[in-house]
């Protein structure tokens, strides 16, 4: 085409002079407000000014975990920098990242607490409101419940792990993580014996072939997806096939692009596993060396069954490449392509995935079945061939799978059933033998089910504590696991929160919370990275520290008698004491900073995660370092080292000498990984005449999960300002629909109207529609399917069946909340 | 793509900018389209727009495509590997890039169309 164009720089990559003045504007223009000039040069950024203090913190949003700098003058964020100290992002970051100084700021911060009477919110003082939540404890101590998140810091999870477990003997605590990671945690966990990936972000750096199993990398791990990126930039051949239900950002970048239909990824990977066997290209040493094999069973359990590898052979007979293409949509060619690929000795195989094999009717399954087509052929245990799970939320990884706050879970790896587990977390914890309840608690869906159950009928949860989640709006099918709540006047929901949400409309009582800077953090990151900062900023008004609130809680049970709250000794289970050995009442919230409490809990929770090599450093070592990934080992000289490859001996220490690759947690006790069979099975819903569309749904590159923290920041607000839904340009044409059309959405649960957006940001195929998560004026979640992956316990947001109608007329936008 | 964003655009995908501190950028669209009151973005005005790739996250290498998605005029900003480019023959001026682009500098300039400039 001869048309005229022209940009400031004419090719996309960058100089480094260019790359580092964009880092510098970057730095102040974040956190200011940015007034719009259209017409003239923006104006130049102000020098950094020398009283603005800079400090490293980990970014508050995503599971990449990128380091950012923050930068402080007279108390407030003044500006934000990509930390280039950090090896995850290298001084990138991505759009929210640049942003994420202004979630401090929107106008409507929560800052009193506030307690409803006679239907009202009413502002009460903290000690009215943490006495109302200790009388509500002490009521029916069994019938309380927390609710927590992998945002949650390791110091804040670990404090409410130990005053459920350890002062209450209760274990109906439970992170949103298990809407989001639960299947990755049993994948490993049946497979290796113990969680998280053994590879870690630098097996990007140095495959050959990168994987995306209905992953959009582009989207949900921009910085890690332009690390990738980059290599190619560097002359670097990576080949990155994209498996997807739905052509995405990421598919622009894919060498191959392979559409699959919603569950069918199961028929895949037995597919390629199928023709490693047939063609006798699988490793036969490495099988031989390091594999066992097991097969799901009706049951659906997390031990499976043990098989032999003659009997693993036979169950995948059926799964030829003509049958995959017939269950999956994907041509039989290409799946013999990657029964090639995965047969190669000569190339390195990394694969990726996160929501997609996670929020799945079967997402223990596929999740064992990536690591048995890596484990079979060969492509682990080298840097760059690795099956490796990324994590949505920032401390997924740090707090909710290592600190363990899940129903059924202690500190560092442990399980409540087993007596040995508990009798090491009562000895840690100084607790009388017996303490520790030893029946897992309620997992999420069923926690909620029970929360929003009149208690007559059964519902025995009666209060339930929520702190830095918004389940009202991310919850599957609402209607049934949240909204019902309302009217039971008998339950009592407690929210810790920023702003309000859809969670503080039903909320009983208000506690404000501080985020981010206004408070010390730790969290862990993807790759087993520890992060760790400190408070930068104070929180407003009477806005406090979500740890404070739990160690305030349990001392004013520890004052109302509660037996619980004390230690053998009879010492009350949160003491600290400041370097002159004086203890300090850290509960009184003017004396909460008088010692690090986040230090003092990391020091005592590190003792925990020695049992599974999940070893990590003292507080100290992460203070100098932009995160440390476990096991974080003692060297002879003193100093403390990273692993970044476990399992490996040439990385892992605790691999025997000459073993080469030990899987020393092996379920089978021989130091063997498990290679899982487990069927394709149809999904709990699959459109039909009623509901003929696939229904999606998943977040967008700008906003954070539910959008109560980035819907109040104007960029990112202005950027996407608006929920929507994609469908195929031809099944909008079939039914008449225009771009920007209301259309009805319609499940068996609920229904909603939004615009449409075709041939938008994501390119559904034809019969099935995608819908983002962030905007609670469409809350998405009304429609979703509430059916749960039976061995991790994790909802499939996926796919349901849904039908599309056209939208009544009535266009007008519903009021949502204000910047 | 042959479906219209104009509808599309129309209907949702403004900014919100009742009454808030983006007045300035509808005087600055009226002054744009080079009269007074609402205008179509769909009508050439005397400005065009200009991408500062050093403000852009797409030139970054960093993942932004917002202002090709938003802007209402087919074809006036194409997409190369993820980097978008406006094209000034065919780009009317309406500033919606400029007020949707999220970079922490706005990379998107509205300037005079002149010779060289898409005139
Ligand atoms: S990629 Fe994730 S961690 Fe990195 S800047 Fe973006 S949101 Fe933050
Ligand atoms: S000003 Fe921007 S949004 Fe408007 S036509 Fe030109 S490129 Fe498109
Ligand atoms: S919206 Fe702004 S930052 Fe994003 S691609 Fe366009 S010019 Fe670049």
């Amino acid at each position: 085409m001869n048309t005229n164009t022209v940009t400031a720089s004419s090719v996309p990559a960058v100089s480094g002079l260019d790359r580092r003045r964009f880092l510098k504007h970057a730095a102040l223009a974040s956190a200011a407000a940015v007034a719009a000039t259209r017409s003239g040069l923006t104006p130049p950024a102000q020098a950094v000014e020398t009283d603005t203090r800079w400090d490293k913190a980990p970014c508050r949003f995503c599971g990449t975990g990128c380091h950012v700098e923050v930068g402080v003058r007279d108390g407030k964020i003044v500006g934000i920098r990509g930390d280039a100290k950090a090896e995850v992002n290298k001084g990138l970051l991505c759009v929210k990242g640049y942003h994420v100084g202004m979630i401090l700021y929107g106008k409507d911060r929560l800052t009193q607490p506030m307690l409803r009477r006679n239907g009202r919110m009413e502002v009460i003082t903290w000690d009215e409101a943490i006495d109302v939540v200790a009388r509500r404890i002490l009521a029916a101590p069994e019938r309380f419940a927390v609710y927590g998140s992998g945002q949650w810091t390791v110091a804040e999870g670990y404090a409410s792990q130990k005053l459920m477990k350890a002062g209450l003997a209760n274990n109906h605590i439970e992170p949103n993580a298990r809407l989001c990671m639960a299947s990755a945690v049993t994948g490993y966990l049946s497979v290796y014996g113990v969680d998280e990936p053994a590879g870690c972000y630098d097996d990007l750096d140095t495959c050959d072939v990168l994987i995306l199993w209905g992953n959009n990398m582009a989207e949900m791990h921009p910085v890690l997806f332009s690390r990738i990126l980059e290599r190619r930039n560097r002359g670097e051949k990576i080949r990155i096939i994209d498996f997807s239900t739905r052509r995405t950002r990421t598919s622009e970048f894919a060498d191959d692009y392979l559409e699959f239909r919603p569950q069918s990824d199961l028929a895949i990977a037995n597919g390629i596993a199928h023709l490693l066997i047939r063609s006798g290209t699988y490793s036969k040493e490495f099988v031989e060396k390091h594999c066992a094999f097991k097969t799901d069973t009706a049951e659906h359990t997390l031990d499976g069954r043990p098989i032999s590898f003659a009997d693993y052979c036979r169950e995948l007979e059926a799964y030829t490449p003509e049958k995959v293409e017939e269950i999956s949509g994907v041509p039989a060619e290409k799946i013999r392509m990657l029964g090639e690929l995965f047969g190669r000795k000569d190339v390195r195989i990394t694969s990726v995935w996160c929501m997609g094999m996670n929020q799945h009717a079967r997402g223990t399954n596929i999740n064992r079945l990536v690591h048995g087509i890596h484990l079979l052929s060969g492509h682990w245990g080298r840097p760059g061939d690795a099956p490796t799970s990324l994590t949505g939320q920032p401390s997924a990884c740090g707090t909710a799978r290592e600190v363990g706050t899940l129903c059924h879970l202690l500190p560092g790896g442990r399980v409540v059933a087993n007596p040995e587990h508990r009798k090491q977390s009562e000895a840690i914890w100084n607790l009388p033998e017996g303490r520790l309840n030893p029946k897992p608690g309620y997992h999420t869906v069923q926690l909620f089910e029970k929360f929003c159950t009149a208690t007559d009928k059964g519902g025995d949860i009666q209060t339930l504590f929520t702190q830095v989640t918004n389940p009202g709006q991310s919850l599957p099918n609402l209607h049934k696991l949240f909204k019902s709540k309302q009217g039971l006047e008998d339950k009592f929901l407690i929210v810790c929160d920023v702003y309000p949400t859809a969670t503080t409309e039903l909320a009983d009582l208000i506690l404000p919370a501080a985020m981010w800077v206004e408070k010390n953090g730790i969290y862990g990151n993807s790759e087993r990275r520890t992060q760790q900062w400190f408070r930068m900023v104070r929180p407003p008004g009477n806005a406090r520290d979500d740890c404070w609130m739990t160690i305030a809680i349990a001392r004013r049970l520890f004052e109302l008698g509660h037996p619980g709250m004390k230690d053998k000794e009879g010492k009350f289970l949160f003491t600290f004491k400041n370097e002159k050995g004086e203890e300090v009442p850290v509960w009184e919230w003017e004396r909460y900073y008088d010692v690090n409490v986040d230090r003092a809990l990391f020091e005592e929770y590190r003792l925990f995660t020695r049992l599974k090599h999940k070893d990590l450093a003292p507080y100290d070592e992460y203070v100098k370092a932009r995160g440390l990934r476990w096991p974080v080992v003692q060297q002879a000289d003193g100093s403390w080292r990273e692993t970044k490859f476990r399992f490996m001996e040439f990385d892992d220490p605790y691999v025997k000498k000459g073993a080469g690759i030990q899987f020393y947690h092996s379920v089978t006790k021989d130091d063997r990984a498990q290679v899982w069979f487990a069927p394709y099975e149809l999904p709990p819903e699959v459109p039909d005449a009623e509901y003929p569309f696939w229904l999606g749904t998943g977040r967008v590159l700008e906003h954070w999960h539910t959008g109560t923290m980035t819907m109040r920041v104007p960029q990112l607000r202005n950027a996407v300002p608006h929920s929507y839904v994609e469908m195929h340009p031809s099944d909008a044409a079939e039914k008449g629909f225009k771009n920007g059309d209301l259309v009805k959405l319609k499940t068996r649960r609920g229904e909603l109207e939004l615009p449409l957006w075709i041939s938008g940001r994501g390119h559904p195929p034809r019969g099935s529609v995608f819908v983002p998560f962030f905007d609670e004026r469409i809350m998405i979640n009304d429609l979703t399917l509430d059916a749960v992956c039976p061995v991790s316990k994790e909802p499939d947001y996926k796919k349901c069946a849904v039908d599309v109608q056209r939208g009544s007329q009535r266009s007008a936008r519903p009021p949502g909340p204000t910047i | 793509m042959s479906v219209s964003r104009r509808n599309l655009f129309s209907k949702f995908l403004r900014p919100l900018q009742a009454g808030s501190k983006k007045a300035a950028s509808t005087v600055g669209r009226a002054a744009a389209a080079g009269g007074s009151g609402e205008s179509s973005p769909m009508e050439r005005t005397n400005q065009v727009a200009v991408i500062q790739g050093r403000f852009c996250l797409a030139y970054q290498g960093s993942f932004c495509s917002v202002c090709y998605e938003r802007c209402p005029v087919p074809n006036a900003i194409q997409l190369n590997e993820g980097v978008p480019r406006i094209v000034l023959e065919i780009c009317t001026g309406c500033g919606v890039c400029h007020d949707v682009c999220p970079a922490p500098e706005n990379a998107i300039l509205v300037t005079e169309r002149r010779p060289g400039f898409g005139a």
